[in-house]
C-alpha cells in the first residue's frame, strides 16, 4: 500500500509493474485477474509501519506545554536546511497539504495539547480536519528531509525514527492522548479508526479504544 | 504485498469483513491495440494540486490535474498506507513520468491531458456521479484506456 509501482526511482521495476497491468488487457476475454510475480516482502504481514501496541502515552504526560512546544519548534527547525536540500533536488515537495507554513505546525498542534480545540487559522476548514493535514504535513516534512539526506528507503525505519524517536512524534502521541480522553466525538474517532497515530498494522487496538471504528 | 493470514489482528479483522461486490453482468470493452492507447490515471490516493480544495474524509468528487502537474499534495483520511515512497517519487503512485517514456518509445499511443484522484476511503458506490463526470471529461480527451491505480 503507497507503493503501487513498486520502488520509487526505480524505472526499471516501474514498467516492468505497468506492462504487466496493460498486459491484461492482451486478453480476448475478461475480466481477468492475475497475480504480479514478483513479491516485494513486507515486515510481519503489514503494509506500513505500525506504532508498537505498548508505546501509548497519557494526559499526565503532557507536564509543561510550552515545553513540549520549545523543543518541537527546534527540532524541526533543525531539519530545515536538509529539507530545503531535498526539496530542492527533487524539485518537488508533498509538504503543504494543510495550506500552514512549515513555522506553524508546531504551535498549531500543541494548542490542541491542554484539551481545547483551538480555532482553526484557515476560513475555509474547521481545526479539527486541518490538524489531521497538519499532522500529515509534519510526517511529509521529516521523512522527505531524512530519505534524501541519508539516502535511505525504508518505511519501517522512517516510521520507527518520527513516531518512537522524534520529539514531534512524542508530541503527536501525546495529541493522541488527548485525543482518547476528549469529549469530542471527532477527536475520538480520530483515535478509534486511526486516523492520526499509524496503529492499523499494529498487533491490538490501542488501549482504551476498542478499534470499533474499522 | 502480504496475504489476509498473515496481517496483524486490527488489519486483518477489518479487511476480512469488507465484503466483495458481486458483479453480475461484466462487460468487457475489446481494448485497442497498446500503439493506439490513449491513457489516463485513476488515482484512490486522494492527491491534488497544492491550494485545491483538499479532500473531505469521505469524499465522493475528485480532483483532476494536468500530465505535467508535478506540485501535488495528499489529503486522503487513512494513514495506515505508506507515504514515504510517493514523497521520494511520484511514479510510485501515479507513473505519468514513466507512462510518457512508454508513448515516446511506442508502447503506447500517448498519456492523456488530464488525471483524476479520488479518495480511496470512500465507498466506490457513492461516487458514480463522479465517476460518469470523469469519464465524460476523459471522451473529450479522447481516452481509451483508464490505467487505474489504487493505493
Amino acid at each position: 500500500m503507497g507503493r503501487g509501482m513498486g520502488k520509487p526511482n526505480d524505472r526499471v521495476f516501474q514498467k516492468k509493474v505497468i506492462r504487466e497491468a496493460f498486459s491484461l488487457l492482451d486478453t480476448d476475454s475478461g475480466p481477468v485477474i492475475s497475480d504480479f510475480p514478483e513479491v516485494i516482502l513486507v515486515k510481519d504481514g503489514r503494509m506500513g509501519y505500525a506504532l508498537p501496541p505498548d508505546l501509548v502515552l497519557s494526559v499526565e504526560d503532557i507536564g509543561d506545554v510550552d515545553a513540549v512546544l520549545a523543543e518541537v519548534k527546534a527540532e524541526i527547525a533543525d531539519l530545515r536546511p536538509d529539507y530545503e536540500t531535498a526539496v530542492a533536488a527533487r524539485g518537488r515537495t508533498t509538504v503543504g497539504a494543510s495550506g500552514l507554513e512549515i513555522e506553524e505546525f508546531a504551535l498549531f498542534v500543541a494548542g490542541f495539547l491542554n484539551g481545547e480545540i483551538p480555532q482553526s487559522p484557515r476560513k475555509d476548514m474547521p481545526a479539527i480536519p486541518l490538524l489531521k493535514l497538519v499532522v500529515e504535513d509534519l510526517e511529509a516534512y521529516f521523512t522527505e528531509t531524512r530519505t534524501h539526506r541519508d539516502s535511505i528507503d525504508d518505511l519501517e525505519l522512517m516510521g520507527k525514527w518520527f513516531w518512537e524517536e522524534s520529539k514531534t512524534g512524542r508530541m503527536l502521541l501525546l495529541l493522541e492522548a488527548v485525543s482518547i480522553a476528549s469529549k469530542n466525538k471527532v477527536m475520538l474517532q480520530i483515535v478509534e479508526m486511526s486516523l492520526m497515530a499509524p496503529r492499523f498494522w499494529s498487533e491490538g487496538p490501542l488501549p482504551g479504544t476498542s478499534a470499533a471504528g474499522w | 504485498m502480504t496475504k489476509i493470514s498473515e496481517m496483524p489482528a486490527v488489519a486483518r479483522g477489518f479487511i476480512s469483513n469488507l465484503e466483495l461486490p458481486v458483479i453480475d453482468d461484466p462487460s468487457w470493452t475489446q481494448p485497442v491495440p497498446a500503439n493506439k492507447r490513449r491513457i489516463s490515471i485513476v488515482s484512490t490516493a486522494a492527491v491534488h494540486r497544492r491550494g485545491d480544495k483538499p479532500f473531505s474524509w469521505l469524499a465522493k468528487d475528485f480532483r483532476a490535474f494536468h500530465k505535467s502537474e508535478r506540485d501535488l499534495v495528499m489529503t486522503h483520511v487513512a494513514v495506515e498506507f505508506d507515504r514515504s515512497a510517493w514523497q521520494q517519487d511520484l511514479n510510485t503512485i501515479i507513473p505519468l513520468e514513466r507512462l510518457e517514456e512508454m508513448a515516446d518509445d511506442g508502447e503506447i499511443g500517448s498519456v492523456a491531458e488530464e488525471h483524476y484522484s479520488f479518495m480511496g476511503a470512500a465507498d466506490p458506490v457513492t461516487m458514480e456521479k463522479s465517476a460518469r463526470q470523469a469519464a465524460a471529461r476523459m471522451k473529450q480527451d479522447g481516452v481509451n484506456t483508464v490505467f487505474l491505480i489504487p493505493i
